[in-house]
């Protein structure tokens, strides 16, 4: 009987603090909404135009877009509200407001391989309610088709090209070929084959084609990898895992490992070539200084421990980078700038790209609009950000015009503006499905367990069609 | 002789073990002078002469110390109220007997085996609801509820608080609420300090909630605020800012730690009873 008045006292002392924990929670939310509504009397005070009294906020993944917000406020008084999430984050973060209905966004972007999932739950508004199409030629082809959903309406728009080109090294290319002319070394990587033939040669020369053997990635998609609900391997995809294998077993690339350290040393010059076993680093510690033997991770380690493991040294002839590259390399080329070229690659292909759309769930779609025409639709604003950037490739096709005899110095004066839109004008984006990224890794996983002789290939692309296939369960897969 | 070789030995596995434990520390530390180009290509015990120019690019992104105090307002009720009211409920499950209590337990432990993280977007929809998006209330309120927490002390205390004691302070006349505030609570300090140092920890490096929960920058907590530094367009150029961050995001920690731990050393309980 006592115990049922002391838990009842319990339950009731409990309940009281609780609430009052509640109550003084409450208060901080009245006074900041207090805060906040003296906060808008203050702006309409001002006597600010309608618009102004609002901020548009936008969230974004990479730190860019706040100074094209910077431009637009200070250009229009519009007030802006940059909220960057980390890249890792950012899906999980917008799917999770999008879907719980949050109005605050009112732009929101994407990466390409982001989009088809941001499309199938609604995370944009429809750009054609706002006159898109209007716009439509003024953008480079495929970045407008990889802003549209499946039905064809547009839902974003990038204010970037990411075609993907061979930067190659003049010098070596004069001294080989006796020519250094874009064109001419293009054809030098027209297909798989001549790559091969291309890499013998330069090998014989004493040189490396690639720093690593995924440089040809991105010109790999030549072909769709979903068609109509079914996985579509074709030759090409055969084609190029030979030429991966093979540029890896004939000793044609220096092994390094892409962003590792060697690779980004091979952009300045001579590198030491690595046997296969060591691409990956040495972690023995033989000498027993308690460090690994050879840290390809570390500079310092690889520098001091290199020449224990690799007396050759050789220098690199290419890579294969998207337009956003050519910041990359202007920054690690060192004493190799103004030796640097850039060709088209075997394919058409690009990499990356940040799409900007407004948010389904925005209550502020027209200053949205208005806002994402400033970025990606201002010819004003594309010649600024190829100012402001240094370098880097707007999406329209009047500013690349215009710019198209702007040289870059770092690329030995070659007109980049003028080829990235060559390259990107040839892009096919009917080939590009949501299932790339996924299908991809997996492709390139089978791939470098032949290379290395762990699978046969036969293995190899059996462990891949059942990886795909406990990935996407809908998909039909015919082996 | 033997004794002594062994003593000497433990102390040198011991000092070893503690080093170890000090060494990434020390590397934030020393990162934390480098720039992003220094870190990536290799690791040195030299401090470099960075230090400013991390400072400045953590500024430009956000205010370090708005997001100290923001992540402060947070952590600091929200550990007061999870060790308040954990260590009441464990008094209670432990030491009362009434119908139900095992159900409560058996609720309890099947509470701790679900992760928080699974119903984001639901628990999203009723912070909208609430009207408590980017207010630190969700982050507050529902750590009152700690499973583990209450687990932990309810173990704690059968061990540790002898029924004698609070038959005596019952005897004495003290109500249930005074014996539990002037006698239980002394006597679990110590387990209360541990809990709240590890509740501390976690709702001080609380990531994924305020992540999603919080929208304003100048609201954010610390971690959201570090992470980000990660968006940099060049994908090395802040790594040092990110050491820096880190570096004075964990002072706070460390304080939290100095002041509480002596209370895990101590225990009042000792030799209160005569057995």
């Amino acid at each position: 009987m006592k115990a049922k008045k002391l838990i009842a006292t319990l339950l009731a002392s409990t309940m009281v603090l609780s609430l009052a924990a509640c109550g003084s929670g409450e208060g901080a939310g009245t006074s900041n909404a207090g805060s906040t509504e003296s906060g808008k009397a203050d702006a309409t005070n001002e006597g600010a135009a309608a618009t102004s009294d609002e901020t548009l906020v936008i969230w974004t993944l990479a730190d860019d877009l706040k100074d094209f917000a910077e431009r637009y406020t200070e250009q229009t008084g519009v007030k802006t509200e940059v909220v960057v999430i980390a890249p890792e984050d950012y899906p999980t973060k917008v799917q999770t407001a999008i879907v719980g209905g949050e109005t605050e966004p009112d732009v929101i972007v994407g990466e390409p391989q982001m989009l088809g999932d941001m499309f199938s739950y609604g995370a944009f508004a429809n750009l054609d309610d706002f006159g898109a199409q209007d716009y439509a030629d003024q953008i480079v082809d495929y970045v407008w088709e990889v802003g549209k959903d499946e039905e064809g309406i547009q839902r974003a728009i990038s204010y970037q090209i990411t075609p993907a080109g061979i930067y190659y090294r003049r010098d070596i290319a004069q001294e080989v070929f006796g020519t250094e002319d874009p064109e001419e070394i293009g054809k030098l990587f027209a297909d798989y084959p001549t790559i091969l033939e291309t890499a013998e040669t330069l090998k014989a020369a004493g040189y490396r084609i690639f720093a690593s053997d995924s440089e040809i990635n991105y010109f790999s998609g030549d072909s769709a990898w979903v068609i109509d609900g079914k996985l579509n391997v074709d030759q090409g995809r055969l084609d190029y895992m030979d030429l991966v294998v093979e540029l890896y077993q004939r000793d044609l690339t220096a092994y390094a490992a892409q962003w590792a350290t060697p690779w980004y040393q091979a952009m300045a010059g001579e590198v030491p070539i690595l046997s296969a076993e060591l691409q990956w680093g040495n972690w023995d510690d033989a000498d027993g200084d308690g460090n690994p033997d050879l840290n390809i991770w570390d500079a310092d380690n690889f520098n001091e421990n290199v020449a224990n493991f690799s007396d050759e040294m050789t220098e690199v002839f290419a890579f294969g980078l998207p337009a956003w590259g050519v910041l990359t390399m202007r920054d690690h080329v060192g004493d190799t700038s103004g030796k640097w070229g850039v060709c088209p690659g075997p394919a058409y292909g690009f990499g990356g790209g940040t799409f900007l759309g407004i948010s389904s769930q925005s209550k502020r779609q027209d200053m949205a609009w208005d806002f994402i025409k400033f970025v990606t639709l201002n010819e004003e604003t594309a010649d600024w950000w190829i100012e402001f950037s240094e370098g880097d490739t707007v999406s329209l096709k009047s500013v690349l015009e215009k710019h198209k005899d702007d040289t870059n110095p770092v690329y030995g004066d070659q007109k980049m503006y003028a080829m990235w839109l060559e390259l990107a004008e040839g892009i096919d984006y009917s080939k590009v499905t949501q299932y790339d990224k996924a299908i991809g890794d997996a492709w390139g996983q089978a791939i470098s367990s032949i290379k290395t002789g762990e699978m046969s290939k036969e293995d190899a692309i059996n462990t891949f069609y059942d990886t795909v296939q406990s990935t996407y369960p809908d998909l039909i897969i015919e082996r | 002789m033997w004794n002594k070789c062994m003593k000497a030995l433990l102390y040198f596995f011991l000092i070893l073990l503690a080093a170890m434990c000090l060494f990434p520390f020390l590397m934030m530390m020393v990162n934390a002078t480098r720039s992003g180009a220094e870190i990536v290509t290799g690791f040195t015990l030299i401090p470099s002469t960075h230090t400013a120019d991390n400072w400045h690019t953590v500024f430009e992104y956000f205010n370090l110390f708005v997001g100290m105090r923001n992540s402060i307002l947070v952590a600091i009720p929200a550990t007061l109220l999870s060790a308040y009211f954990s260590s009441m409920t464990a008094y209670g499950l432990a030491f009362y007997k009434f119908k139900g209590n095992k159900v409560i337990f058996m609720a309890i432990l099947i509470f701790m085996m679900i992760p928080g993280q699974l119903s984001l977007i639901g628990f999203y929809q009723l912070c909208s609801k609430l009207h408590l998006i980017n207010s630190y209330i969700p982050l507050i309120i529902p750590a009152i509820a700690a499973p583990g927490t209450v687990f932990f002390l309810r173990q704690y205390i059968l061990s540790s608080l002898s029924p004698s004691l609070v038959e005596a302070a019952r005897i004495d006349g003290a109500s249930e609420l005074y014996t539990f505030h002037r006698l239980v609570i002394p006597i679990i300090s110590p387990a209360v300090a541990t809990m709240g140092i590890m509740g501390f920890i976690g709702n001080w490096n609380n990531y994924l909630l305020p992540m999603i929960l919080i929208n304003k920058n100048e609201k954010m907590t610390l971690p959201v605020m570090m992470a980000t530094l990660r968006s940099s367009t060049d994908i090395n150029a802040n790594q040092g800012a990110i050491y820096l961050a880190v570096a004075i995001s964990i002072i706070p920690i460390l304080v939290v730690f100095c002041f509480f731990s002596k209370y895990i050393i101590s225990s009042v309980s000792a030799g209160a009873v005569k057995e």
